[in-house]
């Protein structure tokens, strides 16, 4: 088991495409850290980079404390699943796990020995002597987990490993995946453009975009904290909600107008430099509540309620106006389940706001809605560099009581 | 295709393929009847539809003339040189063109098609020149490279094909799991392409077995000729000896036979099901 690290990694394809710019990345010994981000945003690249598949065109990467770029994959002992599993077709199960012992020059007592135990783990002991084309795209993926896991290797490298599952099995099998890295404790990197897998499995989440990482840090910090636009619309289902909003200097402090809408948000000495300026403002919609028996912030007309069981989520179009800057357009076409773009169906100079509502609730379409939140639970960003507008000296404004 | 097939279509279509097969099987099924026969049953007015008095005799005198011995051996050689170095070559060839870029590599491809468009006839002369030029004429060697050059360019192309349908995972998959790149095309390409390579190899056969015109043209010693050639010496000024002649034909057309019903089996398509999400 080792670490891995980008030091400075950059990696330009022939035709001349910048794939990965200047990528600084630490993966600990042990650590789960999963590389997300759009399609095409280069962390496929960055991972086949780790695995010796693809070159680095400048900077040094490093397995343990030895530079790899020079090394063939087959010397940098690492272990690789890929998004189509990769199967050997003419294999049995039992041979495709053991491949890389073989070629490893374990003995044949002890590749039997270890094939049978990780079959066992993976529930695929009746199905050793099948070929891969007679199991289901389940077992499969457990047989493309099984030669990974058998070898020992320094590290895992995991391309989309689940995009090929259905939804439910794809849960199921995150779960296991999760379960099996922290039983064995190798270092990962998971790379997957579903943000929700990179929530609940990492350790650390690193967002990319266009080749340049965004942010790397715990998947709640991430959700908490986001750096930028792109990352706060790209993480979080369904995504934070992003609008326009001017901020003017008022008798107690600073006032955040959005719409119609004047929003107090008293002494902040972070936000002082944008005074008389539009910025963004974002919130998370479960931080967006129904107003009751106080003055709503917010009040618009629900144009759908949908049922989700435990909470209700409405799409309450508010007059102010969305952001509709690159940034945010790009991190939430990125997700493409809920994410489909609000603002596309709601009338000029309204936003469609997303809010999980308690499942009490009796909004219904149609309804006009009142609407208002805690203002420490809003996110601001700044529209020229798209950077989030941190408080000053305080890290990240995170646990703050709703 | 919609709509229910009417009996009236399905007598008709059952009754072409029964006209085709005929059509295809009876010059074979002559040339054994008449390998067969005895010398006065051969050429008849009304013509003898089944060896009524089967004999061996064609077969023996057949196999008793001079260089029948001789030029199987030939035949073997040239089939067996043409076959080994085309599926190797080949394979190489087809490896580069199907899984590395480089400079060329598409002139290359329309090269390999373009030169199946050349009819051999009109390259005989300029090749006998050139080969008269490496001393390469009436010798073994020279009809090998020439049959090569005919016979690699469909190899390459029908690999290449084959290759193309490998996912590139599955040579990654092998090279991160301990292969070297080399290591990875034997090993996990070689094998998947295994049905490619039995399926041109037949192809190289019959080519090589079959050919008449450059090996007639090339070889001129009598012992140094190949079946096709030996086969030819039946015709003389005198007329020909089908029954000899026939039976000949016959015992040529037997090796071809045998080597398809050897490979015949491995040519089992859909190998690569299932490496991949299918």
């Amino acid at each position: 088991m080792s670490s891995i690290r980008f030091a400075n990694v950059s990696k330009v394809y022939g035709d001349g495409t910048l794939a990965v710019q200047s990528l600084d990345l630490e993966i600990a010994e042990g650590e789960f850290v999963v590389l997300v981000g759009p399609s095409g945003c280069g962390k496929t690249t960055a991972l086949r980079m780790v695995a010796g598949l693809e070159e680095a065109s400048d900077g040094e990467i490093l397995i343990g404390d030895q530079v790899v770029n020079d090394l063939a994959p087959r010397q940098r002992d690492v272990a690789m699943v890929f998004q189509s599993y990769a199967l050997y077709p003419h294999m049995s199960v039992r041979q495709n796990i053991a491949f890389g012992l073989r070629m490893r020059k374990v003995t044949k007592p002890e590749q039997r020995r270890r094939v049978e135990e990780i079959a066992k783990i993976l529930g695929l002991t009746e199905h050793l002597d099948r070929r891969p084309a007679q199991l289901s795209g389940g077992q499969r993926q457990r047989v493309a987990m099984g030669r990974a896991i058998v070898r020992e290797p320094k590290a895992f490298l995991m391309d989309e490993p689940l995009s090929n599952l259905d939804a439910k099995l794809r849960v199921q099998m995150r779960a296991e995946i999760a379960r099996i890295q922290r039983r064995l404790k190798v270092t990962t990197l998971y790379v997957t453009h579903d943000q929700v897998e990179a929530m609940t499995m990492a350790d650390r989440v690193a967002v990319m975009r266009r080749g340049v990482l965004q942010q790397t840090d715990a998947p709640q910090r991430v959700y908490e904290s986001p750096a930028n636009l792109f990352v706060a619309s790209f993480v979080g289902s369904p995504p934070m909600n992003l609008l326009e909003a001017r901020l003017s200097r008022g008798p107690d402090g600073l006032v955040c107008r959005i719409g119609a809408a004047e929003v107090d948000l008293g002494h902040r000495p972070e936000l002082e430099r944008f005074a008389d300026r539009t910025i963004g403002v974002g919130i998370r919609p479960e931080h967006v509540r129904e107003a009751e028996g106080e003055e709503p912030r917010l009040r618009g007309e629900a144009l759908l309620v949908e049922a989700l069981g435990a909470e209700l989520l409405a799409h309450v179009a508010v007059p102010a106006q969305p952001l509709l800057v690159e940034d945010v357009r790009e991190g939430a076409g990125a997700d493409d389940d809920e994410a489909a773009l609000p603002a596309a169906a709601t009338p000029e100079g309204e936003t469609t706001m997303l809010a999980r509502l308690d499942a009490e609730s009796r909004v219904r379409a149609g309804d006009l809605v009142g609407l208002s939140f805690d203002t420490r639970r809003l996110h601001f960003f700044d529209l020229e560099t798209g950077l989030s507008i941190r408080p000053v000296a305080a890290p990240a404004p995170a646990a703050v009581a709703g | 295709m919609s709509g229910p097939r009417t009996l009236g279509s399905k007598i008709v279509a059952n009754a072409l393929a029964v006209v085709v097969l005929v059509v295809m099987l009876f010059p074979v099924y002559w040339m054994v009847a008449t390998a067969f026969k005895p010398g006065r049953d051969v050429l008849t007015y009304t013509p003898k539809w089944f060896p009524t008095h089967p004999t061996l005799a064609n077969f023996r005198d057949a196999m008793g003339r001079a260089y029948f011995w001789s030029d199987v051996k030939n035949s073997l050689i040239i089939v067996g040189v043409v076959v080994v170095l085309s599926l190797a070559l080949a394979f190489l060839a087809a490896l580069a063109l199907a899984k590395f870029r480089f400079y060329g590599r598409k002139a290359f491809i329309v090269l390999i098609i373009g030169v199946q468009m050349v009819p051999l006839n009109a390259l005989v002369i300029p090749l006998y020149i050139l080969l008269s030029r490496v001393h390469q004429v009436d010798k073994l060697s020279g009809v090998i490279v020439m049959y090569l050059t005919f016979v690699l360019p469909f190899t390459v192309w029908t690999l290449r094909g084959f290759m193309l349908g490998v996912p590139r995972e599955l040579e990654e998959a092998a090279m991160v799991d301990g292969t070297t790149r080399f290591g990875a095309f034997v090993r996990i390409l070689l094998p998947l392409v295994a049905p490619g390579l039995v399926a041109t190899s037949i192809f190289a056969f019959i080519q090589a077995w079959n050919e008449f015109l450059i090996a007639y043209v090339f070889l001129h010693e009598p012992s140094k000729q190949t079946l096709t050639v030996w086969l030819a010496n039946f015709t003389t000024l005198r007329g020909t000896e089908w029954g000899p002649l026939m039976a000949g034909a016959t015992l040529t057309a037997l090796p071809v036979l045998f080597f398809f019903l050897l490979v015949q089996r491995r040519v089992a398509f859909g190998l690569t099901a299932g490496a991949v999400r299918g």
